[in-house]
């Protein structure tokens, strides 16, 4: 049994490691970091608990090379954590003891395999490894990039893949030693992939993830939804593992955990429904951002407006309701907003007035 | 220059590892944060206790060495400091100590694992371990604050 002062020692310990993470997440305020230097001077076991849990963080710094250690390896557990049902309490206890129960459980048990066999299969299609079976050491490079709103921004990667990035947008890309691994947290980003079997370039975007080993798509985060555009090549485009638990709910019509998407097709992963449809689009249309143009056929004004108001240092904002459904066909450039202006100022009916904060587009009375 | 002060950091990793050094040198670092006044001290306390412990490390390498000088502190990142520190673990060496820190993460739930592998092996920040776990920054702070307590535990052998 532990005595009594190895329990009023975890306790430091306890406390040691939220004094930890609370200087980690950046610095403290004044407040605080006058509570932690007193709680440091309280006991030379403060002192002693606080270095013992920094040579820890340490320790884990210094384990980069261990291949138990590498991104992929952690992160393929923790979301085998969220696939895993939860078993009851009193089941991990006593165990299965009634038939009915058990054979219950293991028909659930080889629903659960037959889903794991799936998804690999799928992987090896594409030809990829599956992302459990990390072994080399994971030495991984990250980079972040971010724009601001009206900002774009392009950069040639390390692999020779080539980063768009729109207005208001932020990505993180980590490329380890199985994997080429990007996190899109905002806004849109267009890849031209370059082609590399053995490491997949895998894209968590909200409620997506696309998976693609050469080729040029676009992806889009719109509220709930991640809209995925494929320019040339194919992706094979699934809901998130990160967001979702993709438990097997009916054995039977399990939906698959990707779909296939080519050149000028266009899918919409919303945050709850799986599987989604893609659907045939202009993908020129999609990318036009890249030549720093808005493309409209045929769309409301409301839409139209919101696509700009990425942009523009000052929102447009429809006045008269009955004005949101105006059709609008036309090309424009997303640094221009005067054409737009002029643009819609030639339509009959509609009054457009610049003020210091935003663009009221209002119907004409007269 | 980058190189001489490897060399001398693999020589006090290996002088320092000795059983008493660790709770004597806490005791040490503590007396040293006592005397040095509170606005120092709250300016950055965590880069002080790294600071002072650091250098404490160093004078027990040169006084154990009869070498009087020839030691610059320097302005190095926090972490830097950490890299002299004897690990408070009582008596185990390098590999050992890299070897129960495995089994002890084991023991974690992978989440929590992956969170603190996460932020300390490769350096993401708390919002991004949040994303990549689908939990909020909060709880993302949370795994990590619960799998150092409780590596530091095992690790100190406390329960």
């Amino acid at each position: 049994m532990i005595s009594k002062d190895e329990q009023v020692r975890a306790a430091i310990a306890e406390q040691a490691s939220e004094w930890l993470v609370a200087n980690d997440d950046g610095p403290l305020e004044a407040r605080d970091s006058a509570a932690l230097a007193a709680w440091l001077k309280a006991s030379p076991v403060h002192v002693e608990e606080f270095l013992g849990v920094s040579v820890i963080a340490r320790d884990l710094r210094e384990a980069r090379s261990d291949p138990e250690y590498s991104l992929e390896t952690v992160l393929a557990r923790a979301r085998a954590e969220d696939d895993t049902p939860i078993q009851p309490f009193w089941r991990r206890v006593i165990g299965p003891v009634r038939g009915i129960s058990s054979r219950r459980w293991l028909t659930a048990a080889a629903t659960m395999a037959a889903v794991v066999v799936l998804s690999l299969g799928l992987f090896s299609l594409w030809n990829v490894r599956p992302i459990a079976q990390v072994s080399a050491p994971g030495a991984t490079t990250a980079l972040h990039f971010e724009t601001r709103h009206g900002e774009q921004l392009s950069r040639r990667l390390p692999d020779n893949s080539v980063l768009h990035l729109n207005t208001d947008s932020a990505v993180t890309i980590r490329f380890g030693k199985t994997e080429r691994l990007v996190t899109l947290t905002s806004g849109q980003a267009d890849f031209e992939v370059a082609h590399d079997p053995e490491h997949a370039f895998r894209v968590f975007a909200g409620s997506a993830e696309v998976v693609a080993i050469g080729t040029k798509f676009d992806v889009r985060l719109e509220g709930d939804s991640t809209v995925v555009t494929v320019v040339e090549g194919r992706v094979a485009v699934g809901p998130s593992p990160l967001l979702k638990k993709l438990g097997p709910q009916s054995s039977q019509n399990h939906p698959p955990r990707f779909v296939q998407l080519g050149a000028d097709q266009q899918i919409r992963v919303a945050a709850d429904e799986w599987p989604a449809t893609p659907a045939a689009v202009d993908a020129q249309r999609t990318t036009a951002w890249l030549h720093r143009q808005i493309v409209f056929d045929q769309e409301p004004l409301e839409r139209v407006a919101a696509e700009f108001n990425r942009y523009a240092p000052k929102p447009i904002e429809i006045a008269t309701p009955a004005l949101r459904n105006l059709q609008i066909s036309g090309v424009f450039a997303t640094d221009d907003p005067e054409a737009f202006i002029a643009f819609l100022r030639s339509l009959t009916g509609v009054r457009v007035e610049v003020t210091a904060t935003r663009i009221r587009v209002s119907q004409d009375q007269a | 220059m980058a190189e001489h002060r490897g060399a001398l950091q693999t020589f006090f990793r290996r002088r320092i590892r000795s059983k008493a050094d660790a709770p004597d040198l806490a005791q040490e670092v503590y007396v040293r944060m006592l005397r040095i006044s509170d606005q120092e001290a709250i300016r950055n306390p965590v880069h002080y206790l790294y600071t002072v412990a650091n250098n404490l490390v160093k004078e027990h390498a040169v006084l154990d060495r009869r070498q009087a000088s020839g030691i610059d502190i320097d302005e190095a990142p926090a972490h830097e400091h950490l890299e002299t520190l004897p690990a408070f673990d009582g008596d185990l060496d390098a590999t050992q100590r890299v070897a129960r820190l495995g089994v002890v993460l084991q023991q974690l739930r992978p989440k929590c694992r992956a969170a603190v592998v996460l932020r300390f092996t490769h350096e993401l920040s708390y919002r991004e371990i949040a994303i990549h776990l689908g939990v909020s920054p909060q709880m993302a702070k949370k795994y990590v604050t619960q799998a150092l307590g409780h590596c530091r535990r095992r690790m100190a052998r406390l329960g």
